[in-house]
């Protein structure tokens, strides 16, 4: 029997009973359906992680106060592990640079009759410079800003839409807490750096916010490692924990009161993250296709018992075993291979609409189709197909003709 | 030099095996059956009749003897063997028809041609055609088989039959489901292909169709009792062919 008439009979058999073809195909398509959904969701949070990381540069480096764990949220709740002694001594490290200290400062700020609590940031110029940070509009604070602690006030995309709109806010007066700011300068928006929201604050002298907080203490340090993120990185370590007696041989980073996180640290566990998702998902895979297969193979038997009759007049009118065994084989192959096809139109149609649900919130979220994924459900649909059809197809190829032609 | 008989057995045996208890069914079989004859192999139910055209028209295996096609002893054939016989060489009519339901008239007789090896693709469609036209079913081709009566199923499973052109069509009761003016048309059927020069060896338990053969053997409990011919019939067989 030529391939051609094999595919022919098996089609028939597969489109003969369309509703419980489409049933058993239903655990293949969910199967790898939700493979390839998960699979493009994954790719496209890993593109909104990575797009923040990026946009740091892979040397750049903060200093948190606190303890691991409390993880960048826990800039604000008053940790004061950070002194301006510590800052001191950082700057004298040979393996950092543009060493950018930062205080925030709590305060209620309006414009007119706008009023909001943007996260006000006294930062100095390499602050920018570390977190890649540009203008969209006038200037950035300068040394002179800082040296003459002048109150001045760059905006945040997104404080600068809140307060301003399609005005232009250079030269105006911002009330900051009981002080006004003169804006001289707006940023490009960036989205969010380590968890946070860049766009929504407003950058202030690292000077004044010191003077008008009265902080004895940082509320991070940013800074750049000169080549080695791992030589940076035991420095201060090192260093800090020299100097606020940290005895931490195991390096038990709960112990610490600060915590140094970097791009290239981001990058790494974001490896692991993917490593774990793509194990999840292999996992996943895995259960759903055997389930899917334990499915076919179930009905592929029942068909096997209801065409007995048909199996035995075709090995009476000569019919070889392997033209059986191949007829049966290729239906179930065809039953997870269609199964599978749907299953990948299915996944990247959800992930579409997902993408454009979450691009609504997270603009950095891009639609995206792992292409290996794709073709690794396609070939395990097909793999299933053939783990789980040959046993019901050698059951078939294997009949004796006359009991089958017999058989009711 | 001596013609070998197109089938012949010598003290051919057949027994059932089922999970040690052994059941025999057929006796020391001795038969020649030349080319072209038209034999009945009668008998009542249970004398193992239809285990002997199973074995005749390799479907199932002899345990004893000897069976010889065409001169040739089948145990030296293998799996691949027996299917290419039966695709090439012999073909078969059931009591019950076993049509593929779902599958139009002309398709059902075009089956046996997938498994032709020699059959080109695009010979199959007008083979079969020619098969549908000789069983009288052209007005009706494109039928499925839920929609056609008994006597014209019959004539369907007989065009799928002669469709490969075989030597020797075997027919297992093949009136058995019908009614007696569609049994004679289906034995009509058969007389004509036998005088076409196919072997037709016919199963059956009643009188009246084995008397459409030239040759009746009769089974008794799985032992040849009486291998006559039908002087009736080939008499009449001979009259045809004088005319």
């Amino acid at each position: 029997m030529r391939f051609r008439d094999t595919f022919r009979t098996a089609l028939k058999g597969v489109t003969v009973n369309l509703s419980r073809s489409a049933l058993t195909m239903l655990g293949i398509i969910i199967g790898v359906g939700s493979v390839v959904l998960m699979s493009s969701v994954g790719q496209s949070i890993q593109g909104v992680i990575l797009s923040q990381i990026s946009s740091l540069g892979p040397k750049s480096m903060v200093i948190f106060p606190g303890p691991e764990g409390l993880g960048p949220q826990g800039v604000t709740t008053g940790f004061d592990s950070l002194t301006f002694e510590d800052l001191s001594e950082i700057r004298k490290l040979k393996s950092i640079t543009t060493v950018a200290p930062v205080i925030f400062v709590v305060a209620v700020t309006s414009y007119g009759n706008e009023e909001g609590n943007p996260r006000i940031v006294g930062a100095t110029p390499e602050f920018f410079e570390n977190q890649k940070l540009s203008a969209s509009m006038g200037r950035l604070i300068d040394q002179e800003d800082l040296d003459g602690a002048k109150k001045v006030a760059i905006l945040g995309s997104d404080a600068l839409e809140k307060f301003f709109g399609s005005v232009s806010p250079l030269g105006q007066r911002i009330k900051i807490g009981e002080t006004y700011y003169t804006v001289v300068g707006a940023m490009d928006p960036v989205g969010s750096q380590f968890g946070q929201n860049v766009d929504d604050r407003i950058l202030i002298p690292f000077t004044v916010a010191k003077n008008v907080s009265g902080q004895k203490y940082l509320n991070l340090i940013t800074l750049q490692a000169v080549d080695s993120f791992d030589l940076a990185f035991d420095d201060i370590r090192t260093l800090l924990r020299y100097r606020h007696g940290i005895s931490n041989p195991e390096n038990d980073e709960k112990k610490d009161d600060f915590m140094v996180h970097s791009s290239e640290q981001a990058n790494r566990i974001l490896g692991s993250v993917s490593l774990g998702l793509t194990m999840f998902i292999t996992t996943v895979a895995a259960i759903s296709l055997i389930v899917g297969g334990i499915g076919i193979m179930n009905i592929m038997l029942v068909t096997v018992k209801e065409r007995t009759q048909e199996i035995g007049l075709r090995k009476a009118i000569g019919g070889r075993k392997r033209d059986i065994l191949l007829q049966f084989l290729s239906e179930s192959v065809m039953l997870t291979v269609i199964g599978g096809i749907i299953g990948m139109v299915l996944g990247v149609f959800l992930a579409f609409v997902i993408s454009g649900i979450v691009r609504n919130y997270l603009s950095s979220y891009a639609f995206a189709v792992s292409v290996q994924s794709m073709v690794a459900a396609f070939f395990m649909a097909l793999f299933t197909g053939i783990v789980f059809g040959i046993s019901p197809a050698r059951a078939a190829a294997n009949l004796h003709p006359i009991e089958a032609l017999r058989y009711e | 030099m001596t013609v070998s008989p197109l089938i012949q057995t010598k003290d051919l045996c057949k027994s059932y095996d089922n999970d040690g208890v052994v059941t025999p069914v057929l006796f020391d079989i001795n038969l020649q059956i030349s080319k072209g004859e038209f034999v009945a192999i009668m008998g009542p139910s249970g004398s193992g009749k239809s285990t002997l055209m199973h074995i005749l028209g390799f479907l199932d295996a002899h345990t004893g003897g000897q069976y010889l096609f065409q001169g040739q002893p089948t145990t030296a054939f293998d799996d691949d063997d027996l299917a290419r016989i039966r695709a090439t060489r012999v073909s078969f009519v059931f009591q019950a028809f076993n049509l593929l339901p779902r599958t139009t008239v002309l398709q059902n007789i075009m089956l046996p041609l997938l498994y032709h090896p020699a059959v080109a693709v695009g010979e199959r469609e007008k083979l079969a055609l020619q098969a549908v036209e000789t069983v009288g079913l052209m007005d009706r081709k494109d039928y499925v088989s839920s929609q056609l009566s008994g006597g014209q199923k019959q004539r369907v499973a007989i065009g799928r039959a002669l469709v490969t052109n075989p030597e020797v069509i075997f027919a297992d009761e093949p009136t058995g489901n019908l009614d007696s003016a569609s049994g004679i048309a289906v034995m009509d059927a058969l007389q004509k292909l036998n005088d076409e020069g196919h072997t037709i060896i016919l199963v059956t338990h009643e009188r009246a169709t084995a008397e459409h053969a030239r040759r009746i053997i009769h089974i008794t409990d799985g032992r040849i009792d009486n291998d006559t011919r039908n002087f009736a019939r080939v008499i009449a067989s001979e009259k045809n062919h004088l005319k």
